[in-house]
Protein backbone atom coordinates (compact mmCIF):
# COMPACT_ATOMS: atom_id res chain seq x y z
CA UNK A 1 0.00 0.00 0.00
CA UNK A 2 2.52 2.61 0.87
CA UNK A 3 4.96 1.44 -1.86
CA UNK A 4 2.25 2.08 -4.19
CA UNK A 5 1.68 5.44 -2.70
CA UNK A 6 4.80 6.16 -2.93
CA UNK A 7 4.99 4.99 -7.06
CA UNK A 8 2.33 7.50 -7.36
CA UNK A 9 3.76 10.00 -5.92
CA UNK A 10 7.20 9.26 -8.40
CA UNK A 11 5.22 9.05 -11.46
CA UNK A 12 3.10 12.42 -10.41
CA UNK A 13 6.50 14.27 -9.75
CA UNK A 14 7.86 12.33 -12.79
CA UNK A 15 5.52 14.02 -14.96
CA UNK A 16 5.84 17.75 -12.87
CA UNK A 17 9.24 17.35 -14.33
CA UNK A 18 8.56 17.23 -17.49
CA UNK A 19 6.26 19.87 -17.58
CA UNK A 20 8.39 21.93 -16.43
CA UNK A 21 11.40 21.27 -18.89
CA UNK A 22 9.15 21.35 -21.72
CA UNK A 23 6.94 24.51 -20.82
CA UNK A 24 9.50 26.99 -22.31
CA UNK A 25 9.70 24.95 -25.81
CA UNK A 26 5.85 24.88 -25.90
CA UNK A 27 5.44 28.93 -24.91
CA UNK A 28 8.03 29.30 -28.20
CA UNK A 29 5.92 27.29 -30.39
CA UNK A 30 3.13 29.18 -29.29
CA UNK A 31 4.11 32.38 -29.24
CA UNK A 32 5.58 32.19 -32.80
CA UNK A 33 1.74 31.76 -34.02
CA UNK A 34 0.54 35.22 -32.74
CA UNK A 35 0.19 37.79 -35.33
CA UNK A 36 2.76 40.76 -35.51
CA UNK A 37 1.91 44.27 -34.53
CA UNK A 38 -1.14 43.83 -31.96
CA UNK A 39 -0.95 44.62 -29.06
CA UNK A 40 0.07 43.39 -25.82
CA UNK A 41 -2.21 40.20 -24.90
CA UNK A 42 -4.62 40.25 -22.17
CA UNK A 43 -3.21 37.55 -19.60
CA UNK A 44 -2.17 34.41 -21.01
CA UNK A 45 -2.99 33.34 -24.50
CA UNK A 46 -3.43 29.52 -25.07
CA UNK A 47 -4.52 30.47 -28.05
CA UNK A 48 -2.52 33.25 -29.68
CA UNK A 49 -4.61 36.29 -30.61
CA UNK A 50 -4.69 36.36 -34.39
CA UNK A 51 -3.49 33.04 -35.18
CA UNK A 52 -1.42 32.54 -38.18
CA UNK A 53 1.62 30.58 -39.80
CA UNK A 54 2.64 33.50 -41.86
CA UNK A 55 5.72 34.13 -39.66
CA UNK A 56 7.68 31.27 -40.58
CA UNK A 57 7.68 32.77 -43.94
CA UNK A 58 8.02 36.27 -43.09
CA UNK A 59 11.45 35.68 -41.12
CA UNK A 60 12.55 35.77 -44.83
CA UNK A 61 12.05 39.11 -45.03
CA UNK A 62 14.47 39.90 -42.27
CA UNK A 63 17.06 37.63 -42.42
CA UNK A 64 18.60 35.94 -45.32
CA UNK A 65 17.83 32.77 -43.29
CA UNK A 66 18.86 30.33 -46.66
CA UNK A 67 21.81 31.43 -46.91
CA UNK A 68 23.09 31.27 -43.26
CA UNK A 69 21.21 27.58 -43.12
CA UNK A 70 23.43 26.41 -46.33
CA UNK A 71 26.47 28.17 -44.41
CA UNK A 72 25.66 26.01 -40.79
CA UNK A 73 25.02 22.66 -42.80
CA UNK A 74 28.62 22.98 -44.40
CA UNK A 75 29.88 23.22 -40.91
CA UNK A 76 27.96 20.33 -39.45
CA UNK A 77 28.36 17.87 -43.03
CA UNK A 78 32.36 18.55 -42.11
CA UNK A 79 32.46 18.67 -38.65
CA UNK A 80 30.38 15.61 -37.08
CA UNK A 81 31.83 12.48 -39.52
CA UNK A 82 35.29 14.40 -38.13
CA UNK A 83 34.36 14.12 -34.69
CA UNK A 84 32.22 10.92 -34.39
CA UNK A 85 35.65 9.13 -35.91
CA UNK A 86 38.07 10.78 -33.80
CA UNK A 87 35.84 10.21 -30.74
CA UNK A 88 35.61 6.84 -31.83
CA UNK A 89 39.19 6.06 -32.27
CA UNK A 90 40.24 7.65 -28.48
CA UNK A 91 37.11 6.25 -27.33
CA UNK A 92 38.47 2.54 -28.37
CA UNK A 93 42.51 3.14 -27.29
CA UNK A 94 40.97 4.46 -23.66
CA UNK A 95 39.12 0.89 -24.15
CA UNK A 96 41.45 -1.46 -24.56
CA UNK A 97 44.93 0.91 -23.40
CA UNK A 98 46.90 -0.54 -20.33
CA UNK A 99 45.62 0.31 -17.25
CA UNK A 100 48.30 3.30 -16.88
CA UNK A 101 47.42 4.46 -20.19
CA UNK A 102 43.63 4.57 -20.00
CA UNK A 103 44.75 6.35 -17.01
CA UNK A 104 46.22 9.45 -18.38
CA UNK A 105 43.82 9.19 -21.28
CA UNK A 106 41.04 9.56 -18.90
CA UNK A 107 42.91 12.48 -16.89
CA UNK A 108 43.88 14.20 -20.20
CA UNK A 109 40.08 14.06 -21.00
CA UNK A 110 38.76 15.15 -17.85
CA UNK A 111 41.42 17.82 -17.42
CA UNK A 112 40.04 19.31 -20.72
CA UNK A 113 36.75 18.88 -20.06
CA UNK A 114 37.52 21.32 -17.16
CA UNK A 115 39.31 24.46 -18.98
CA UNK A 116 36.39 26.95 -20.38
CA UNK A 117 36.46 27.77 -24.03
CA UNK A 118 35.93 31.37 -22.75
CA UNK A 119 39.77 31.30 -21.84
CA UNK A 120 40.74 29.89 -24.81
CA UNK A 121 39.14 32.78 -27.23
CA UNK A 122 41.84 34.64 -27.42
CA UNK A 123 44.86 33.09 -28.14
CA UNK A 124 42.55 30.51 -30.42
CA UNK A 125 41.52 33.80 -32.28
CA UNK A 126 44.91 35.14 -32.36
CA UNK A 127 46.30 31.45 -33.92
CA UNK A 128 43.62 31.45 -36.67
CA UNK A 129 44.68 35.21 -37.69
CA UNK A 130 47.78 34.17 -38.46
CA UNK A 131 46.91 31.33 -39.75
CA UNK A 132 44.74 33.22 -42.28
CA UNK A 133 41.32 31.59 -41.10
CA UNK A 134 39.96 34.54 -39.81
CA UNK A 135 36.21 34.87 -41.96
CA UNK A 136 36.48 31.44 -43.04
CA UNK A 137 34.05 28.04 -41.86
CA UNK A 138 37.30 26.06 -40.99
CA UNK A 139 37.94 28.17 -37.37
CA UNK A 140 34.29 26.96 -36.61
CA UNK A 141 34.77 23.10 -37.86
CA UNK A 142 38.39 23.01 -35.94
CA UNK A 143 36.96 21.48 -32.74
CA UNK A 144 35.72 18.44 -34.32
CA UNK A 145 40.04 17.47 -34.62
CA UNK A 146 38.94 17.09 -30.61
CA UNK A 147 35.95 15.21 -31.22
CA UNK A 148 34.28 18.54 -30.58
CA UNK A 149 34.34 17.98 -26.86
CA UNK A 150 35.96 14.94 -25.12
CA UNK A 151 32.98 14.32 -22.97
CA UNK A 152 32.07 12.31 -26.38
CA UNK A 153 35.48 10.46 -26.14
CA UNK A 154 34.00 9.60 -22.76
CA UNK A 155 30.99 8.39 -24.48
CA UNK A 156 32.77 6.14 -26.75
CA UNK A 157 35.31 4.65 -23.83
CA UNK A 158 32.28 4.14 -21.63
CA UNK A 159 30.23 2.21 -24.47
CA UNK A 160 33.53 0.11 -25.84
CA UNK A 161 34.13 -0.93 -22.64
CA UNK A 162 30.96 -2.87 -21.83
CA UNK A 163 31.51 -4.93 -24.80
CA UNK A 164 33.44 -8.11 -23.48
CA UNK A 165 36.94 -8.22 -23.45
CA UNK A 166 37.06 -11.87 -25.16
CA UNK A 167 36.10 -10.30 -28.42
CA UNK A 168 39.41 -8.02 -28.82
CA UNK A 169 41.34 -11.05 -27.22
CA UNK A 170 39.99 -13.25 -30.16
CA UNK A 171 40.61 -10.39 -32.60
CA UNK A 172 44.52 -10.13 -31.13
CA UNK A 173 44.90 -13.50 -31.53
CA UNK A 174 43.81 -13.28 -35.10
CA UNK A 175 47.54 -10.73 -35.66
CA UNK A 176 44.61 -7.77 -36.47
CA UNK A 177 46.34 -4.00 -35.97
CA UNK A 178 44.45 -2.16 -33.17
CA UNK A 179 43.15 -0.08 -36.35
CA UNK A 180 41.97 -3.23 -37.80
CA UNK A 181 40.51 -4.24 -34.22
CA UNK A 182 38.64 -1.18 -34.57
CA UNK A 183 37.90 -1.49 -38.00
CA UNK A 184 36.34 -5.21 -38.31
CA UNK A 185 35.07 -5.53 -34.55
CA UNK A 186 34.38 -2.32 -32.69
CA UNK A 187 33.02 0.22 -34.93
CA UNK A 188 30.48 -2.59 -36.69
CA UNK A 189 29.46 -2.40 -33.33
CA UNK A 190 28.93 0.92 -32.19
CA UNK A 191 26.15 2.17 -34.67
CA UNK A 192 23.88 3.01 -31.59
CA UNK A 193 27.28 5.23 -29.89
CA UNK A 194 27.94 7.30 -33.08
CA UNK A 195 24.14 8.01 -33.52
CA UNK A 196 24.26 9.60 -29.80
CA UNK A 197 27.19 11.22 -30.72
CA UNK A 198 26.21 12.40 -34.32
CA UNK A 199 23.35 13.88 -32.90
CA UNK A 200 24.85 15.59 -29.58
CA UNK A 201 27.97 17.03 -32.09
CA UNK A 202 25.11 18.04 -35.06
CA UNK A 203 23.56 20.01 -32.15
CA UNK A 204 26.32 21.45 -30.57
CA UNK A 205 28.01 22.50 -33.93
CA UNK A 206 24.57 23.96 -35.06
CA UNK A 207 24.22 25.84 -31.93
CA UNK A 208 27.56 27.44 -31.56
CA UNK A 209 27.73 30.86 -31.43
CA UNK A 210 30.72 32.29 -29.99
CA UNK A 211 33.03 31.14 -33.39
CA UNK A 212 31.10 32.64 -35.80
CA UNK A 213 30.86 35.64 -33.75
CA UNK A 214 34.71 36.09 -33.35
CA UNK A 215 35.43 35.09 -36.86
CA UNK A 216 33.35 35.80 -39.55
CA UNK A 217 32.74 39.43 -40.41
CA UNK A 218 30.78 39.01 -43.89
CA UNK A 219 27.14 38.91 -43.90
CA UNK A 220 27.21 35.66 -46.15
CA UNK A 221 29.49 33.62 -44.58
CA UNK A 222 27.58 34.01 -41.32
CA UNK A 223 25.79 30.58 -39.93
CA UNK A 224 22.03 30.36 -38.26
CA UNK A 225 23.11 30.95 -34.87
CA UNK A 226 24.57 34.24 -35.33
CA UNK A 227 21.87 34.87 -38.35
CA UNK A 228 19.35 34.76 -35.78
CA UNK A 229 21.16 37.03 -33.11
CA UNK A 230 20.49 40.06 -36.37
CA UNK A 231 16.68 39.32 -34.97
CA UNK A 232 17.43 40.57 -31.28
CA UNK A 233 16.55 44.06 -32.20
CA UNK A 234 13.22 43.16 -33.63
CA UNK A 235 10.23 45.49 -31.45
CA UNK A 236 8.41 43.38 -28.66
CA UNK A 237 5.77 44.07 -30.75
CA UNK A 238 7.70 41.46 -33.73
CA UNK A 239 8.83 38.89 -31.13
CA UNK A 240 6.53 36.27 -33.35
CA UNK A 241 8.63 36.56 -36.31
CA UNK A 242 11.95 36.69 -33.99
CA UNK A 243 10.05 33.26 -32.00
CA UNK A 244 9.29 31.54 -35.54
CA UNK A 245 12.70 32.00 -36.31
CA UNK A 246 14.24 30.51 -33.32
CA UNK A 247 11.59 27.70 -33.72
CA UNK A 248 13.56 27.12 -36.87
CA UNK A 249 16.46 27.10 -35.72
CA UNK A 250 15.62 24.97 -32.94
CA UNK A 251 13.67 22.12 -35.17
CA UNK A 252 16.72 20.02 -36.37
CA UNK A 253 18.89 19.43 -33.07
CA UNK A 254 15.36 18.56 -31.04
CA UNK A 255 13.97 16.39 -33.81
CA UNK A 256 17.21 14.71 -34.12
CA UNK A 257 17.43 14.17 -30.19
CA UNK A 258 14.42 13.15 -30.22
CA UNK A 259 15.07 10.38 -32.67
CA UNK A 260 17.55 9.01 -31.77
CA UNK A 261 16.94 9.44 -27.49
CA UNK A 262 16.90 5.61 -27.53
CA UNK A 263 20.48 5.36 -28.96
CA UNK A 264 22.16 7.53 -26.08
CA UNK A 265 20.12 7.06 -22.85
CA UNK A 266 19.50 3.02 -23.51
CA UNK A 267 22.36 2.22 -25.98
CA UNK A 268 25.14 4.46 -24.92
CA UNK A 269 24.41 4.64 -21.31
CA UNK A 270 22.75 1.13 -20.25
CA UNK A 271 19.96 3.13 -18.94
CA UNK A 272 17.03 0.73 -19.93
CA UNK B 1 47.88 -3.60 -26.42
CA UNK B 2 50.68 -2.15 -28.42
CA UNK B 3 50.27 1.22 -30.57
CA UNK B 4 46.68 1.20 -29.78
CA UNK B 5 48.05 4.66 -28.65
CA UNK B 6 47.97 5.63 -32.45
CA UNK B 7 44.06 5.53 -32.65
CA UNK B 8 44.14 8.21 -29.75
CA UNK B 9 46.52 10.32 -31.39
CA UNK B 10 44.30 12.43 -33.42
CA UNK B 11 42.53 13.61 -30.47
CA UNK B 12 45.25 14.03 -28.52
CA UNK B 13 46.89 16.11 -31.51
CA UNK B 14 43.43 17.88 -31.45
CA UNK B 15 43.68 18.96 -27.71
CA UNK B 16 47.25 20.37 -28.40
CA UNK B 17 46.41 22.18 -31.11
CA UNK B 18 43.24 23.78 -30.00
CA UNK B 19 43.64 23.54 -26.27
CA UNK B 20 47.19 23.59 -25.41
CA UNK B 21 48.84 25.96 -27.84
CA UNK B 22 46.20 28.76 -27.50
CA UNK B 23 47.01 28.05 -23.35
CA UNK B 24 50.72 28.84 -24.06
CA UNK B 25 50.31 31.28 -26.23
CA UNK B 26 47.85 33.04 -23.40
CA UNK B 27 50.32 33.03 -21.19
CA UNK B 28 52.39 34.51 -23.59
CA UNK B 29 50.34 37.42 -24.96
CA UNK B 30 48.92 38.09 -20.98
CA UNK B 31 52.43 40.54 -20.55
CA UNK B 32 52.01 42.29 -24.48
CA UNK B 33 50.20 44.84 -25.32
CA UNK B 34 48.55 43.35 -28.80
CA UNK B 35 45.89 45.19 -31.11
CA UNK B 36 45.82 42.48 -33.30
CA UNK B 37 46.77 44.80 -36.00
CA UNK B 38 50.29 45.28 -35.19
CA UNK B 39 52.28 42.63 -33.83
CA UNK B 40 52.42 41.84 -29.65
CA UNK B 41 54.73 44.19 -27.53
CA UNK B 42 56.05 43.01 -24.68
CA UNK B 43 55.00 45.32 -21.84
CA UNK B 44 55.95 43.20 -18.43
CA UNK B 45 53.88 43.37 -15.60
CA UNK B 46 51.87 46.45 -17.07
CA UNK B 47 48.83 44.31 -17.69
CA UNK B 48 48.70 42.73 -14.34
CA UNK B 49 49.46 45.84 -12.49
CA UNK B 50 46.37 47.00 -14.49
CA UNK B 51 44.45 43.97 -13.69
CA UNK B 52 44.95 44.23 -10.19
CA UNK B 53 43.88 48.47 -10.58
CA UNK B 54 41.06 47.32 -12.79
CA UNK B 55 37.32 47.63 -10.89
CA UNK B 56 35.85 46.69 -14.02
CA UNK B 57 37.28 43.22 -13.65
CA UNK B 58 37.02 43.11 -10.22
CA UNK B 59 32.90 43.78 -10.25
CA UNK B 60 32.44 40.76 -12.91
CA UNK B 61 34.88 38.56 -10.97
CA UNK B 62 32.45 38.92 -8.49
CA UNK B 63 29.30 38.75 -10.94
CA UNK B 64 30.30 35.87 -11.68
CA UNK B 65 30.99 34.59 -8.01
CA UNK B 66 27.50 35.64 -7.38
CA UNK B 67 26.75 33.86 -10.60
CA UNK B 68 27.71 30.49 -9.19
CA UNK B 69 26.42 30.77 -5.39
CA UNK B 70 22.86 30.95 -7.49
CA UNK B 71 23.26 28.77 -10.14
CA UNK B 72 25.83 25.91 -9.47
CA UNK B 73 23.45 24.51 -6.43
CA UNK B 74 20.18 24.92 -8.20
CA UNK B 75 21.96 23.36 -11.16
CA UNK B 76 23.44 20.23 -9.15
CA UNK B 77 20.47 20.08 -7.16
CA UNK B 78 18.02 19.92 -10.72
CA UNK B 79 20.34 17.71 -12.04
CA UNK B 80 20.26 15.05 -9.21
CA UNK B 81 17.20 15.12 -8.88
CA UNK B 82 16.25 14.59 -12.16
CA UNK B 83 18.51 11.10 -12.64
CA UNK B 84 17.41 9.95 -8.91
CA UNK B 85 13.49 10.57 -10.17
CA UNK B 86 14.23 9.28 -13.85
CA UNK B 87 16.45 6.27 -12.71
CA UNK B 88 13.31 3.66 -12.43
CA UNK B 89 12.38 1.00 -15.00
CA UNK B 90 9.17 2.39 -15.65
CA UNK B 91 7.63 4.06 -18.83
CA UNK B 92 7.07 7.21 -17.39
CA UNK B 93 10.40 7.21 -16.38
CA UNK B 94 12.02 6.46 -19.59
CA UNK B 95 9.48 9.18 -21.52
CA UNK B 96 10.28 11.64 -19.10
CA UNK B 97 14.65 11.49 -19.63
CA UNK B 98 14.87 12.85 -23.18
CA UNK B 99 12.19 15.81 -21.86
CA UNK B 100 14.73 16.67 -18.88
CA UNK B 101 17.51 16.55 -21.37
CA UNK B 102 15.48 18.82 -24.48
CA UNK B 103 16.16 22.35 -23.10
CA UNK B 104 20.35 21.89 -23.42
CA UNK B 105 19.51 20.44 -27.08
CA UNK B 106 18.08 23.82 -27.57
CA UNK B 107 20.68 26.58 -29.45
CA UNK B 108 21.54 28.74 -27.18
CA UNK B 109 20.64 32.14 -28.99
CA UNK B 110 17.21 30.49 -29.76
CA UNK B 111 17.03 29.98 -26.11
CA UNK B 112 18.20 33.17 -24.93
CA UNK B 113 15.93 34.74 -27.54
CA UNK B 114 12.90 32.48 -26.44
CA UNK B 115 14.06 34.29 -22.93
CA UNK B 116 13.77 37.45 -23.74
CA UNK B 117 10.52 37.30 -25.35
CA UNK B 118 8.90 35.05 -22.06
CA UNK B 119 10.43 37.66 -19.67
CA UNK B 120 9.14 40.28 -21.56
CA UNK B 121 7.02 43.05 -19.26
CA UNK B 122 4.44 43.56 -21.74
CA UNK B 123 4.60 40.59 -24.38
CA UNK B 124 5.87 37.81 -22.31
CA UNK B 125 3.63 34.84 -20.48
CA UNK B 126 5.28 34.93 -17.67
CA UNK B 127 4.32 38.63 -16.94
CA UNK B 128 0.47 37.69 -18.67
CA UNK B 129 0.12 34.54 -15.73
CA UNK B 130 2.15 35.58 -12.94
CA UNK B 131 1.76 39.36 -13.16
CA UNK B 132 5.80 39.68 -13.15
CA UNK B 133 7.67 43.31 -13.33
CA UNK B 134 10.35 43.78 -15.85
CA UNK B 135 13.30 42.03 -13.90
CA UNK B 136 15.91 42.86 -16.42
CA UNK B 137 15.78 46.00 -15.20
CA UNK B 138 16.16 45.66 -11.86
CA UNK B 139 20.40 44.07 -11.33
CA UNK B 140 19.22 40.93 -8.90
CA UNK B 141 16.57 40.54 -11.34
CA UNK B 142 18.57 40.09 -13.53
CA UNK B 143 21.23 37.91 -11.90
CA UNK B 144 18.20 35.78 -10.72
CA UNK B 145 16.62 35.05 -13.82
CA UNK B 146 20.03 34.37 -15.48
CA UNK B 147 20.58 31.42 -13.24
CA UNK B 148 17.19 30.40 -13.12
CA UNK B 149 17.00 30.39 -17.22
CA UNK B 150 20.67 28.18 -16.99
CA UNK B 151 19.06 25.54 -14.55
CA UNK B 152 16.67 24.08 -17.34
CA UNK B 153 20.14 23.35 -19.28
CA UNK B 154 21.41 20.72 -17.42
CA UNK B 155 21.75 17.22 -19.74
CA UNK B 156 25.27 16.65 -19.16
CA UNK B 157 25.28 16.56 -15.25
CA UNK B 158 22.15 14.78 -15.68
CA UNK B 159 23.05 11.86 -17.83
CA UNK B 160 26.45 11.20 -16.34
CA UNK B 161 24.30 11.10 -12.58
CA UNK B 162 22.10 8.64 -13.83
CA UNK B 163 24.55 7.00 -15.62
CA UNK B 164 26.64 6.73 -11.63
CA UNK B 165 23.25 6.08 -9.82
CA UNK B 166 22.50 3.06 -12.20
CA UNK B 167 25.92 1.61 -11.36
CA UNK B 168 25.09 1.37 -7.66
CA UNK B 169 24.61 -2.58 -7.62
CA UNK B 170 20.83 -3.33 -6.31
CA UNK B 171 21.89 -6.09 -4.29
CA UNK B 172 22.73 -3.15 -1.92
CA UNK B 173 18.99 -1.65 -1.25
CA UNK B 174 17.76 -5.31 -1.36
CA UNK B 175 19.91 -5.48 1.68
CA UNK B 176 18.96 -2.52 3.62
CA UNK B 177 15.32 -3.26 2.25
CA UNK B 178 15.57 -6.79 3.93
CA UNK B 179 16.99 -4.48 7.51
CA UNK B 180 13.92 -2.61 7.45
CA UNK B 181 15.47 0.24 6.18
CA UNK B 182 12.71 3.49 4.83
CA UNK B 183 13.53 4.92 1.30
CA UNK B 184 15.05 7.86 3.68
CA UNK B 185 17.97 5.77 4.89
CA UNK B 186 18.64 4.10 1.39
CA UNK B 187 18.84 8.07 -0.16
CA UNK B 188 21.46 9.24 2.91
CA UNK B 189 22.83 6.14 3.57
CA UNK B 190 23.18 4.59 0.56
CA UNK B 191 22.93 6.84 -2.77
CA UNK B 192 24.19 10.18 -1.39
CA UNK B 193 27.53 8.98 -0.08
CA UNK B 194 28.35 6.53 -3.33
CA UNK B 195 27.79 8.91 -5.89
CA UNK B 196 29.63 11.76 -3.72
CA UNK B 197 32.69 11.30 -5.48
CA UNK B 198 31.19 12.16 -9.13
CA UNK B 199 28.90 14.54 -7.58
CA UNK B 200 31.83 16.79 -6.13
CA UNK B 201 33.33 16.18 -9.79
CA UNK B 202 30.34 17.15 -11.04
CA UNK B 203 29.92 20.69 -9.15
CA UNK B 204 33.65 21.62 -9.89
CA UNK B 205 33.07 20.76 -13.44
CA UNK B 206 29.87 22.99 -13.13
CA UNK B 207 31.87 25.68 -11.34
CA UNK B 208 34.06 25.97 -13.92
CA UNK B 209 31.26 25.69 -16.93
CA UNK B 210 29.66 28.83 -14.86
CA UNK B 211 32.98 30.80 -16.22
CA UNK B 212 31.59 30.15 -20.00
CA UNK B 213 28.10 28.96 -20.43
CA UNK B 214 26.51 32.73 -19.11
CA UNK B 215 27.71 34.27 -21.88
CA UNK B 216 25.42 34.13 -24.15
CA UNK B 217 22.42 34.92 -22.39
CA UNK B 218 24.36 37.84 -20.88
CA UNK B 219 25.13 38.88 -24.42
CA UNK B 220 21.88 38.59 -25.52
CA UNK B 221 19.44 39.63 -22.83
CA UNK B 222 21.20 41.69 -20.60
CA UNK B 223 24.38 43.08 -22.49
CA UNK B 224 25.66 42.91 -18.78
CA UNK B 225 23.46 45.29 -17.77
CA UNK B 226 21.32 46.38 -15.53
CA UNK B 227 25.00 49.02 -14.43
CA UNK B 228 26.83 45.71 -15.27
CA UNK B 229 24.98 43.26 -13.03
CA UNK B 230 25.94 40.50 -15.28
CA UNK B 231 29.24 41.46 -17.23
CA UNK B 232 30.86 38.51 -16.23
CA UNK B 233 34.38 37.66 -16.86
CA UNK B 234 33.31 35.86 -20.38
CA UNK B 235 31.69 39.09 -21.72
CA UNK B 236 34.26 41.13 -20.32
CA UNK B 237 36.86 39.23 -22.25
CA UNK B 238 34.87 39.08 -25.27
CA UNK B 239 34.05 43.04 -25.13
CA UNK B 240 38.09 43.61 -24.24
CA UNK B 241 39.14 41.92 -26.67
CA UNK B 242 36.95 42.08 -29.83
CA UNK B 243 35.04 45.36 -28.89
CA UNK B 244 37.97 47.40 -27.49
CA UNK B 245 40.76 45.14 -29.35
CA UNK B 246 43.35 44.60 -26.39
CA UNK B 247 43.97 41.52 -26.68
CA UNK B 248 47.17 41.03 -24.53
CA UNK B 249 44.83 42.07 -22.01
CA UNK B 250 42.00 40.55 -22.21
CA UNK B 251 44.62 37.23 -22.83
CA UNK B 252 45.52 38.71 -18.97
CA UNK B 253 42.06 38.15 -17.53
CA UNK B 254 41.91 35.21 -19.48
CA UNK B 255 44.81 34.07 -17.44
CA UNK B 256 42.76 34.47 -13.82
CA UNK B 257 40.14 31.76 -15.49
CA UNK B 258 43.29 29.70 -16.03
CA UNK B 259 44.38 29.80 -12.47
CA UNK B 260 40.82 29.56 -10.66
CA UNK B 261 40.53 26.72 -12.99
CA UNK B 262 43.67 25.10 -12.48
CA UNK B 263 42.84 25.87 -8.21
CA UNK B 264 39.58 23.42 -9.17
CA UNK B 265 41.40 21.23 -11.13
CA UNK B 266 43.91 20.33 -8.29
CA UNK B 267 41.71 20.30 -5.58
CA UNK B 268 39.51 17.99 -7.78
CA UNK B 269 42.84 15.58 -8.04
CA UNK B 270 43.35 15.55 -4.27
CA UNK B 271 39.62 14.76 -3.71
CA UNK B 272 39.58 12.04 -6.57
CA UNK B 273 42.69 10.54 -4.67
CA UNK B 274 41.19 10.33 -0.94
CA UNK B 275 38.11 8.77 -2.98
CA UNK B 276 41.06 6.15 -4.70
CA UNK B 277 39.46 7.15 -8.02
CA UNK B 278 43.05 7.69 -9.37
CA UNK B 279 46.32 6.50 -8.30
Amino acid sequence: MRSSARRSLRGFLIVALATVFVTPLLFMVLGSLRAPGLPPPDGFELVPQGFTWSNYRNVFAFVPLGTYLTNSLIVVAIAVPVTVLVASWAGFAIAVASPRARRRLIALSVVALMIPLSALWVPRFVLFKWLGLVDTLWPLIAPALMATTPFYVLLFALSYSRLPSTLFEAARLENLSPFGIWRKVAWPLSAPVALAVAVLAFGWHWANFIDPLLYLTSGDKQTVSVGLRALQTLEPTNHPILLAASVMVTAPPVIAFLAAQRSFFVKTLGVR
Amino acid sequence: MKKTGLLALPFVVGLAALVGLPAVAALGLAFTEFSGVEGPRFTGSANVSRLVADTAFWRSLGNTLIYIVLAVPLRMVAALGAALLLNRRSRTASAGRPLAYLPTVVPDVAYALLWLWLLNPLYGPLAAIFGTADLLVDPWGARVSLALLSVFQIGEAFVVALAVRRSIPPHLYEAAAVDGAGPWFALSRLTLPLMTPVLGLLTLRDVILSLQVNFVPAFLLTDGGPRYATTYLPLYVYRTAFRYFRLGYASTIALTMFIITAVIVLVQYRLARRWRLTP
